[in-house]
């Protein structure tokens, strides 16, 4: 915030273009919503003193507001990547952060997001029945195609959950290596979690525990706001500690990025080894050079990688056979598993009915009926706990072996899985094109 | 030194938020199929001290290994049933006289004639105002357990727990009616006694209160057995009976309301004529922990008058100032 603050009080252009966002937003939130709420059916108006409960979730969009929304997403994302890739300005991408906290958060009330758009992909490609808002498929797909092309330049600013973070972080302190790597491992513990859940339409994880969407739709519960605001204190000392250690699309997007031809590259020439950006990255997603006498000799990297090859198949058994030995608890987030758990063990003489029971009894549902979908629903999380542990066992054993494995590197290069391409680390280079 | 200290700190908050959010997703909700019976006696026996309007003014020791029970008579006299024995004290708890009976007599009643009725066993035992046996008779069935009299103008209101059901008598011994035996079509539902306490008392208007415990409630019949009033409260607050079976003991004052004692949670209370809690006598930890048995009476001054079985004491509690 004190570097959007700097560069206000320094540059008139920047001013100017913050007036005009502030505008366009303006102009949005007073307008559009009027027309898009016609195209709803005005709520019931009862007589018995019942008063509608107030929503946590925004109002779904017309078609033609969630394809704008989806023009935005392209608009910034292709303006943010020129101005980190062409233009190379950190201005721009501070610019392209707060209209993203406006538009995509305040304005969009934080949905629908890329982050959370992973749950809707999941969902519909393991319950037919649910059918995809287009938006939300454009959500997820765009910003991967674009970092598989550009690095992770919607980290970088479009993204509103990442730009809050990026504009308060005041005070960076750096992290070990080691340490990074082993936070590094909660987005994927989360990535698995969410898709299991997604995957068995048990529960959309990421948004429920979005730590910053309850304060751009100023309705927070108070866990929520708890969360968001422990969340938003600890930017001011560590860069994106949610988009690092908790962000499960952040993990999709590390690994396109990895692919990424035109990344953000710290030199806009040749390094001269100044080493002046050494410590410029607050995410430590710089690498260093590796001098020849670090390197290992062919054989024993050869002995590394075979014993590596074995081990991860063995973490990944492992982390299958734990976890499905859990099944049962995971399920137990699962309504349906809940509440068949809730009725096995109600005794109607002597307990007050949960409003899910008076609710599953009105149905007039068969306990059968619920009980033999109960099982179903536990026998996919066996299956579903499998692969999760599988797949933590894979990513620990890669990590591992990431930790193990010296590169050999001449000049200092952002880490392609890492960078978010915030630009911070650009004005630190003397070198020119 | 300083970044150190916050990096650490960082990571620690991380960690702890990633707790707090596996802790919300994993751990067991709050039970949100609350007992409706569970009760913390703990917090039960806190009573708020406003409520109590009631003052112990007098109590005084029985020598007795045991005592069963206590009635008041037209002159405020106390009397007081024991092992075998049968004690008369004035109002001040001074020992006028005492008899020896035959057998331990759970059930006493002082009738407004002076008859001295008590309930040993299955039996009857009826006194003259002067002590004197003037007759006796039993109650037909291996499982009769008297525990509660009431005599006016000669018909007497026999409480039997054993049998669950009130038996109508002369005071001759001759049986004239059963009330409260179950009959949907009168909308008698049956008394419900599981322990051996069962309380009746004769209101103003002469009609049977009866407590049928196992319900909470308070049941009124006519001299013919027809149901008249009802009314119950279950509950474990102040408002209401709670457990098992309460109350254990009731009597009534002056204005109509009722007075109870209950069991497992020992507490005296005033329950108003149409069953609405009105105020505490005595709260639980006025008394012994398991306490059972609380006899009650009340005198012509409204007083009530406690029988406490643990400390064998007869105490007397009147409305503060």
């Amino acid at each position: 915030m004190s570097e959007i603050l700097k560069y206000i009080s320094r540059t008139w252009n920047i001013k100017k273009l913050v007036a005009i966002l502030s505008m366009f937003i303006l102009f949005l939130t007073s307008g559009f919503p009027l027309f898009a709420q016609q195209q709803r059916f005005p709520k019931p108006e009862f007589e018995s003193g019942y008063t509608q409960p107030v929503t946590s979730m925004p109002e779904a969009r017309s078609d033609f507001f969630a394809i704008f929304d989806v023009l935005v997403l392209i608009v910034a994302l292709s303006l943010i990547s020129w101005l980190i890739l062409k233009k190379r300005s950190r201005r721009g991408v501070l610019a392209v952060s707060v209209f993203s906290i406006l538009y995509f958060g305040f304005f969009r009330e934080g949905c629908i997001c890329s982050v959370g758009s992973l749950q809707n992909v999941t969902l519909a490609l393991f319950q037919p029945e649910y059918s995809i808002p287009i938006s939300a498929l454009a959500f997820f797909v765009i910003p991967l195609v674009y970092t598989l092309f550009f690095g992770r330049t919607f980290c970088a600013g479009v993204c509103p959950l990442g730009a809050i973070q990026d504009v308060l972080l005041l005070r960076p302190v750096t992290m070990k290596r080691w340490l990074q790597k082993v936070l590094g491992l909660i987005p994927y513990i989360y990535l698995g979690l969410s898709v299991l859940y997604a995957a068995t339409a048990t529960d959309f994880i990421i948004c429920r525990y979005d730590p910053f969407v309850g304060i751009y739709r100023f309705d927070a519960t108070f866990f929520m706001f708890a969360i968001g605001a422990i969340f938003l204190l600890l930017s001011i000392y560590v860069a994106r500690p949610y988009c690092r250690f908790f962000c499960p699309y952040g993990v999709l997007l590390n690994w396109m990025s990895r692919f990424s031809k035109h990344h953000l590259t710290i030199t806009p020439n040749k390094c001269i080894q100044c080493r002046l950006c050494e410590d410029s990255c607050p995410l430590g997603a710089i690498n260093k050079p590796v001098p020849v006498k670090v390197m290992e000799d062919r054989q024993s990297a050869t002995k590394r990688f075979i014993s590596l090859s074995l081990i991860i198949p063995l973490l990944m058994v492992l982390g299958g056979w734990t976890l499905s030995n859990f099944h049962e608890n995971l399920a137990k987030v699962n309504p349906k598993v809940r509440l068949a758990n809730e009725l096995m063990s109600f005794k109607p003489d002597v307990m007050l009915p949960s409003v899910e029971i008076e609710a599953f009894k009105s149905a007039g549902t068969p306990l059968t009926e619920l009980y033999s979908q109960a099982a179903i629903i536990i026998e996919q999380f066996y299956i579903g706990a499998w692969i999760l542990g599988a797949f933590l066992g894979l990513v620990f054993g890669l990590t591992l072996s990431s930790l193990s494995v010296f590169k050999y590197r001449e000049d200092y290069t952002p880490d392609k899985g890492e960078c978010v391409s915030c630009a911070r680390c650009l004005k630190y280079c003397p070198v020119e094109k | 030194m300083k970044n150190k200290l916050t990096l650490i700190f960082s990571v620690v908050i991380l960690l702890l938020l990633v707790a707090l959010i596996a802790g919300d997703l994993f751990l067991k909700k709050p039970n949100l199929q609350k007992n409706i019976y569970e009760y913390d006696l703990k917090e039960l026996r806190k009573v708020d001290p406003t409520l109590i309007t009631y003052r112990e003014s007098l109590n005084f020791a029985i020598n007795s290994e045991s005592v069963y029970g206590v009635a008041v008579d037209t002159a405020d006299q106390i009397y007081v049933s024991g092992n075998d024995k049968l004690w008369i004290f004035d109002s001040q708890g001074k020992l006028q006289s005492s008899m020896k009976v035959r057998g331990d007599a759970h059930a006493l009643c002082v009738s407004e004639s002076g008859n001295i009725l008590l309930g040993v066993g299955n039996r009857i035992d009826v006194r003259r105002p002067d002590g004197s046996l003037n007759n006796s008779f039993q109650i037909k069935g291996v499982r009769a357990y008297i525990s509660s009299l009431a005599e006016k103008n000669g018909r007497v209101y026999i409480a039997d727990a054993g049998q669950k059901i009130v038996h109508q008598y002369t005071i001759e011994g001759e049986k004239i009616n059963l009330i409260g035996a179950k009959n949907l079509e009168k909308g008698i539902r049956g008394f419900v006694i599981p322990s051996p306490y069962f309380d009746l008392l004769l209101g103003r208007q002469g009609e049977l209160w009866v407590v049928n415990p196992g319900r909470h409630a308070f049941e009124a019949y006519n001299n013919d057995g027809d149901l008249i009033s009802t009314w119950e409260r279950t509950s474990m607050q102040l408002d209401g009976f709670g457990g098992c079976c309460n109350p254990s003991h009731i009597a009534m004052l002056s204005d109509g309301s009722f007075v109870t004692s209950e069991k497992g949670l020992e507490r005296i209370k005033i329950h108003l004529p149409s069953g609405d809690f009105k105020s505490v006598v005595a709260a639980p930890n006025q008394f012994d922990e398991g306490t059972k048995g609380l006899d009650l009476a009340v005198d012509s001054q409204d007083r009530i008058i406690v029988l406490d079985p643990s400390r064998k004491m007869v105490r007397v509690f009147e409305l503060k100032e």
